[in-house]
């Protein structure tokens, strides 16, 4: 466990002793922010037309304002994940630190799961950011907790499912750039993969909707903390992180 | 401490290293020499657990670095051919790191990454980030990296390439220190650095041992010819035919004069002494015999010997100098 902090710590060090954090967390802030303010004048201008007698409280700031957001976020999670999880093997594979990992004595899960940890806390940090928009609705409105608090559960546990498989792609190859790309492409496809679903018999339909990683966020937008939703996040992460294992075992056996 | 078996590296279908085996003793510091591409950094890689053997197998401290990496590899330092620095962190950072990783407990771990600092001259760079350290400063702080944990087996791959002659000097000499309680695998392509810090010398090429012995047995066993010296007064140029001529002898070298006198080696098949011959168509011929000894050969002799793809049975004497008999 020591080792796998060590790890992580280190990882997290690495993101923010480079421009990464910086960049990744300022893309991340803006995006949010501006989705979030259009999302909110959009909803104010609702709330009037529907307001009435009621006034903007007619609305639900849950389900037509939060929900949205968190929605929103998740979308601009696919674009900026790759950045985090792309340079994580490949790196250390290009700079031969890896050969200081492998060396030392630390088991494979160990090393990825220190990096997974690293990543996440990252990925955390990004999120915290945006707590202080969400607060200053508690501040002026009065949402309820319960969903705010699933969204950002959901968020979390999508984003891990995003990293297990950056980390994978990434330990595929020594260069970053091509880490990248290719995490983005398969971020896209796990994200739009059920688009095609309408058009597809009931069976396909319900599988393809399965696979989509995004389409298990929407309950937890709702408040609704389900199962099935729970299990499909945590076994993606953990099939992403022993495929990582297995990869790494590979490469070094090809040496 | 360490047991290497018949080991085998493929990279596909080229074979890098082919059952390579040797020993290394308590104490003992052991130099892997080989010309580039030989198969030194494969063979250490494999040694410390990086990669695994095609066939064969390595035992560290009595634990098979294969079958048991975790013990094995807490017991070994390993300075790899690039040093392994994170160029985001400072030299104490990552000196930190990893005595964390190599398992130094916390409580000694800042006394233990000061010391080695010190002990490889880094502590003047200890808040500089590694990206920013010059090529023998990266060096220097890749073998502090190897010695934290204080290891019973080290394992350094070049560990004085693009060193200042100074710190190549400390660093021998260190080495030399560690070798006292650790053992150590060194490898090089610099020949008197062998001679200077290696108790043993395993000779590689081609991914074969070709050698494995002392430098000095190395020397005496590989003199496949025996060269000897001769130093001849008042000879001029008649001494060189006249040494061709006598029995045993296969060439005659005229390496410069000495006060008038003519040095010359001349070289004869092993096992035939040809000394008393010598002295005596000197002798008889009315010239001064002023010194005559044995040449040992030159570890670098031996090397070229090794590694040349034609390694014939006897070292080649220079051209320009020989007159062949
Ligand atoms: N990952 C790899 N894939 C394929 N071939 C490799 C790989 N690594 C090394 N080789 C080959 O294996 C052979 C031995 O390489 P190695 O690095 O062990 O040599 P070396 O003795 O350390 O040389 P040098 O003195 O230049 O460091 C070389 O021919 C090299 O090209
Ligand atoms: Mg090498």
């Amino acid at each position: 466990m020591g080792n796998v902090i060590a790890i992580a710590q280190k990882e997290l060090k690495g993101y923010f002793a480079s421009p990464i954090a910086y960049v990744v967390i300022g893309f991340f802030a803006l995006m949010f922010g501006y989705f979030y303010y259009a999302l909110l004048v959009f909803f104010q201008q609702q709330s009037m037309q529907a307001g009435g007698f009621g006034g903007p409280e007619a609305l639900d700031v849950n389900q037509q304002l939060i929900r949205p957001v968190f929605l929103n976020a998740s979308v601009i999670v696919l674009f900026v994940l790759p950045m985090v999880t792309m340079r994580t093997y490949a790196e250390e594979k290009r700079s031969g630190t890896i050969e200081l990992l492998l060396t030392a004595p630390l088991t494979d899960v160990q090393i990825i799961l220190g990096k997974f940890f690293g990543a996440m806390a990252l990925y955390a940090a990004m999120l915290a950011v945006t707590v202080v928009h969400v607060a200053v609705l508690f501040l002026f409105g009065n949402p309820e907790w319960r969903p705010v608090v699933t969204g950002y559960l959901g968020l979390l546990l999508m984003g891990g499912c995003f990293v297990a498989t950056g980390l994978l792609i990434s330990s595929l190859t020594k260069n970053q750039i091509v880490a990248g790309m290719v995490t983005f492409a398969v971020f896209l496809m796990l994200w739009v993969i059920n688009w095609v679903a309408s058009f597809q018999g009931p069976t396909a339909q319900a599988v393809l909707n399965y696979l989509s990683v995004t389409e298990h966020l929407d309950d937890f937008t709702r408040g609704i903390l389900d199962t099935k939703h729970l299990v499909y996040y945590l076994s993606f992460i953990t099939f992403g992180l022993y495929l990582t294992v297995r990869a790494v075992d590979t490469e070094r056996w090809k040496g | 401490m360490i047991e290497v078996q018949h080991l085998t590296k493929q990279y596909g279908a080229f074979t890098a290293v082919e059952d390579v085996s040797f020993t290394v003793e308590r104490g003992e510091i052991l130099g892997f020499l080989g010309p580039n591409g030989a198969g030194k950094t494969t063979t250490m890689r494999m040694v410390t657990g990086y990669m695994p053997p095609s066939r064969g197998r390595a035992i560290v401290a009595g634990y098979d670095i294969f079958e048991q990496p975790i013990e094995a590899k807490k017991r070994i330092g390993y300075l790899p051919e690039t040093p392994p620095l994170y160029p985001d962190m400072t030299v104490r950072d990552y000196l930190t790191f990893v005595a964390k990783i190599r398992g130094v407990p916390r409580a000694e771990r800042r006394s233990r990454v000061d010391t080695m600092m010190a002990r490889t001259h880094v502590a003047d760079m200890a808040g500089r980030h590694c990206g920013k350290l010059s090529k023998g400063y990266r060096q220097r702080v890749g073998l502090a990296q190897a010695l934290l944990h204080d290891p019973d087996v080290l394992v350094l791959d070049e560990p004085t390439a693009g060193l200042d002659p100074k710190q190549i000097i400390e660093t021998r000499q260190l080495i030399r220190e560690l070798a006292g309680n650790h053992s150590v695998i060194l490898s090089t392509h610099i020949l008197p650095e062998v001679s200077q810090t290696c108790q043993r010398v395993v000779i590689i090429n081609h991914g074969h041992v070709v050698a494995v012995d002392t430098p000095a047995n190395l020397t005496a066993r590989l003199r496949g010819s025996e060269t000897i010296y001769v130093l001849v007064d008042g000879g001029g140029a008649d001494v060189a035919s006249a040494l061709t001529a006598v029995p045993g002898v296969t060439s005659v070298a005229v390496t410069g004069t000495d006060a008038g006198a003519l040095a010359c080696e001349v070289a004869s098949h092993t096992g035939h002494d040809v000394r008393r011959d010598l002295a005596a168509a000197i002798v008889g011929a009315g010239w001064g015999l002023l010194e005559m000894r044995p040449m040992r050969m030159s570890l670098e002799d031996i090397f070229l010997h090794l590694t040349t793809e034609d390694s014939a049975e006897q070292p080649q004497i220079p051209e320009e100098h020989a007159v062949h008999g």
